[in-house]
């Protein structure tokens, strides 16, 4: 029965990680909650009003309500968003990807049918996902004897909902109109990240507040609908929004040539044939690309460095410097009184948002620093082996003189030089903003900053290239370390908040990354040495379960 | 073709599970030979080879290729052998020359000459991206990578799928020349057709089990022959009936034919008392014998 339909089977293919994300995000909530209930929350009734209400605090802030707009406010709004674009990329780009799509409209159905019904699907699982994020929301406080009394839980739920829906049908109608799901899906995430990023610095510049309601975020989130429920003008730009979007993938689906999953034609291709550059980039492009494994594996991975090097450098980087020197002081004043809890939530716990370096830590290297190196090295992590067997290439690659651990040792080395990338990147995106505004940060504390992070987004690449070799699964190497790296972060956000908690910190690898404060204090060699060494030790464990396991045989 | 044993399976057992996709698999395969490997969908053909090749590990047993264990000593094995892996799949975002360039530099380099020689052959483009070819073509590019570094041992999983008749006459050719140079070809294949051009041996594989292993010339010599005899006046068909090896008889008129796998002797001298205008003795082909294996398989109609 199951698969008696388009939507039946597209949902029974999805369900799954919509549920292990509710129930992930409901545990974290009651750790969040857990610790909030058990520290003294008086400082945040001392705030400003302005900035309670910005924050979504009530007036009385209790566990309740921080745990609730904290952690769903990003985690549980990024989550579904995600899981909303991961499914509106697939429907119909991710069908031609797989070679399926001809198959499919072989049988009596339309285009439009399959779209539609693969978008009523993404409704549903996304619907499914915030009626979990809901239940947890009542269910939690009502376990830790919390009151929720005041809040506008079913509100926040729908606006998260419908937040999700719209970059969900964003990358619905990019993947209709180009067939390309690593197009879609890229581009969706990051329209969602920069709508994010734009939505919490736009209002520290002054004359520039009003900018953010250019970002769709801001419909999400700005009027606070866990305080003031449902704000029907901002619920309406995202239902709009979605709506047109998803009229534009329907219009878009009907109108093009579908996709073989054969290859595109690329810029180096062109420069390829091109008389005047055939011999250097077929240099390039062809025999020097192909001359080792790290070396072919990091060149399979050029488009998503460049954006997430160009991104860490311009924009996280070089931006931020003359950015600060134009911010309001009096704002940056504020936020630097704002709880630890928040704070330590985008990786802040320490900085000081009134020195250039305090600023960097929450604005760079808080949460995008890390997270840009994790995107890096999760997914040549996750893909490294258990792609290869997915696109069942590694009988083949595996059928020369070569032993199974030089594939890993080699795939580990091209994560390691991407993630280095990024890091530079972030480093001397870092420097230059701080020359440009004239800040004086000290170089060498900066390159120990960016070093952690890559060291810490090695740590998690590690994790997916370990479970990548232990299983051969691809989905589960990534989700499982990108869900160890949000269990580890919340985790190590809480227990700092509670003096008792403190030593569990150790047992996270993020306490190895910010809790020495390397942009005022320079690189602290230890946790870097444990950085290292945890990275290396799950390379050293990949190894040795791709060495001892069958490979998997995919239809 | 010499006795060196090449490829060698010692009770190969491999589960999953509940599913025994082989049991107790003994095989001898030897240097100078085209050895035919022939099984029904999931009857455990790519399950052996995936295990010659330590993508899985066997249950029990072992195989031992060149006089090496195919676990323990895999990447010297590897340096002497070449592999097309059924259901080929290769980086479609590499043309063919590219993707021959990246395999020869893991082998540590081979004769481009030969290269060209092999793609001239089989009409190979090298050009084009992997994933812009169609499927035959990117099996010729599968063929050249395992043909490339002039390999002791030849592997193939069903490596004719997607070619045309003409690569294939020229795919067979150039098989029999490896075999005729004292190297070794492994080829499972359903295109029984070809296994009786350039097979020497061919072992039949059942539920995991080897259930015949003989020459093809013997396996066929022994199979059931269809024998066409014309006589001059009519013959009673319970006399054709009664001769050892008849299997099955039908008469009309003067016609008789016969299912025979027993002695000619016989039947000639059985035949000879009649007026014999004709006889016509058609020899099973490998496709005959491969669903005579199989017939009490085959699923009710």
């Amino acid at each position: 029965m199951m698969l008696a339909t388009v939507f039946a089977k597209t949902t029974r293919d999805r369900w799954k990680g919509v549920v292990v994300a509710s129930i992930s995000l409901a545990l974290l909530l009651l750790m969040a909650m857990a610790v909030y209930r058990d520290i003294d929350l008086s400082i945040y009734t001392q705030l400003p009003q302005t900035f309670r209400t910005l924050l979504g605090i009530p007036e009385a802030a209790d566990a309740a309500s921080l745990g609730i707009s904290v952690l769903y406010g990003l985690y549980g709004a990024m989550t579904l968003a995600g899981l909303a674009i991961s499914m509106g990329a697939t429907s119909i780009a991710g069908e031609e990807r797989a070679g399926t799509i001809g198959l499919l409209l072989a049988n009596p159905k339309s285009r439009t049918h399959i779209l539609a019904s693969k978008a009523t699907s993404m409704v549903l699982l996304t619907g499914l996902g915030t009626a979990g994020l809901w239940l947890s929301a009542i269910v939690v406080p009502a376990i830790l004897d919390v009151s929720i009394s005041g809040l506008h839980i079913a509100a926040y739920a729908v606006h998260i909902l419908m937040n999700a829906l719209f970059y969900g049908f964003l990358a619905m109608a990019i993947g209709a109109w180009t067939g390309r799901r690593g197009l879609a899906s890229g581009v969706s995430a990051g329209v969602m990240v920069l709508s994010y990023l734009a939505v919490g610095l736009f209002p520290l510049l002054r004359g520039w507040e009003s900018a953010a309601k250019a970002f769709p975020w801001y419909y999400f989130d700005a009027s606070k609908p866990i305080l003031n429920g449902v704000d029907p003008g901002h619920l309406g730009v995202l239902i709009g929004g979605a709506v047109a979007l998803a009229t534009t993938a329907w219009i878009g689906v009907g109108r093009r040539d579908l996709q073989s999953p054969n290859t595109g034609v690329t810029l180096l291709d062109r420069l390829r044939t091109h008389p005047l550059t055939k011999k250097l980039i077929d240099r390039l492009a062809g025999s020097t690309r192909v001359s080792r494994i790290w070396i072919k594996t990091a060149s399979e991975y050029q488009g998503m460095l460049i954006i997430t090097a160009y991104l860490m450098f311009i924009v996280m980087g070089v931006l931020m410097g003359p950015l600060y020197s134009l911010m309001d002081t009096t704002l940056l004043r504020y936020v630097d009184q704002m709880p630890k809890a928040l704070l330590a939530f985008v990786g802040a716990a320490g900085g000081d948002m009134t020195t250039a370096e305090g600023f960097y830590q929450v604005e760079t290297f808080g949460l995008m620093a890390p997270i840009a190196v994790m995107v890096v090295a999760i997914t040549i992590g996750a893909n490294a082996l258990a792609g290869e067997e997915a696109r069942r290439t590694m009988g083949l690659l595996l059928a020369n003189p070569i032993r199974r651990s030089t594939v890993v040792l080699e795939k580990a080395a091209a994560m390691a030089l991407h993630a280095a990338i990024v890091g530079f990147a972030t480093f001397s995106g870092v420097w230059v903003g701080s020359v440009l505004g004239g800040l004086g940060m000290r170089v060498g504390n900066i390159a120990a900053a960016a070093a952690l992070a890559t060291l810490l987004g090695l740590v998690f690449g590690g994790l997916a290239l370990c479970l990548s070799g232990a299983t051969g699964r691809m989905r589960f190497a990534t989700f499982g370390a990108i869900g160890a790296a949000v269990s580890f972060h919340v985790a190590t956000s809480m227990v700092a908040l509670n003096d008792r908690l403190v030593g569990i910190a150790r047992w996270s690898p993020f306490h190895y990354y910010l809790s020495s404060d390397p942009l005022n204090n320079g690189m602290n060699w230890r946790h870097a040495a444990v950085l290292t060494a945890l990275a290396a030790v799950l390379v050293a464990f990949a190894a040795t379960a791709f060495q001892r396991r069958d490979l998997r045989q995919t239809a | 073709m010499n006795s060196e044993v090449t490829i060698r399976t010692e009770r190969l057992t491999k589960h999953y599970g509940q599913v025994h996709a082989l049991v107790d698999l003994d095989l001898d395969v030897r240097a100078g030979e085209v050895f035919g490997f022939l099984g029904p969908n999931g009857a455990g053909k790519t399950t052996a080879i995936r295990t010659m090749l330590d993508e899985i590990r066997p249950t029990a047993g072992r195989i031992s290729i060149l006089g090496m264990d195919a676990h323990t000593q895999t990447v010297a094995i590897r340096h002497r052998i070449g592999y097309v892996p059924g259901d080929l799949a290769m980086y479609p975002n590499l043309t063919g020359h590219d993707t021959l360039t990246y395999f020869a530099n893991l082998r540590g380099g081979v004769d481009w000459k030969h290269v060209g020689e092999l793609a001239d052959r089989l009409d190979a483009d090298l050009t084009k991206k992997v994933g812009d070819l169609s499927s035959g073509n990117r099996q010729k590019v599968g063929l050249i990578q395992a043909f490339m570094n002039r390999p002791e041992v030849l592997i193939m999983d069903e490596p004719s799928s997607g070619l045309d008749p003409l690569v294939q006459r020229e795919f067979q050719a150039m098989m029999r020349e490896v075999a005729s140079e004292g190297r070794t070809v492994f080829l499972s294949s359903h295109t029984l057709s070809e296994v009786q051009r350039v097979a020497d041996r061919v072992g039949i594989i059942r539920h995991g089990r080897l259930i015949a292993l003989e020459s093809v010339s013997d396996l066929r010599s022994k199979a059931i022959r269809t024998i066409d005899l014309e006589f001059a006046t009519p013959v009673p068909a319970q006399i054709l009936k009664a001769v050892p090896g008849v299997r099955e008889v039908s008469v009309e008129d003067h016609r008789a034919v016969l299912s025979f796998d027993g002695k000619m002797a016989a039947l000639l001298k059985t035949v000879h008392e009649y007026d014999v205008v004709d006889i016509t003795t058609r020899e099973a082909d490998l496709e005959e014998i491969f669903l005579a294996f199989y017939r009490d398989e085959a699923p009710a109609t």
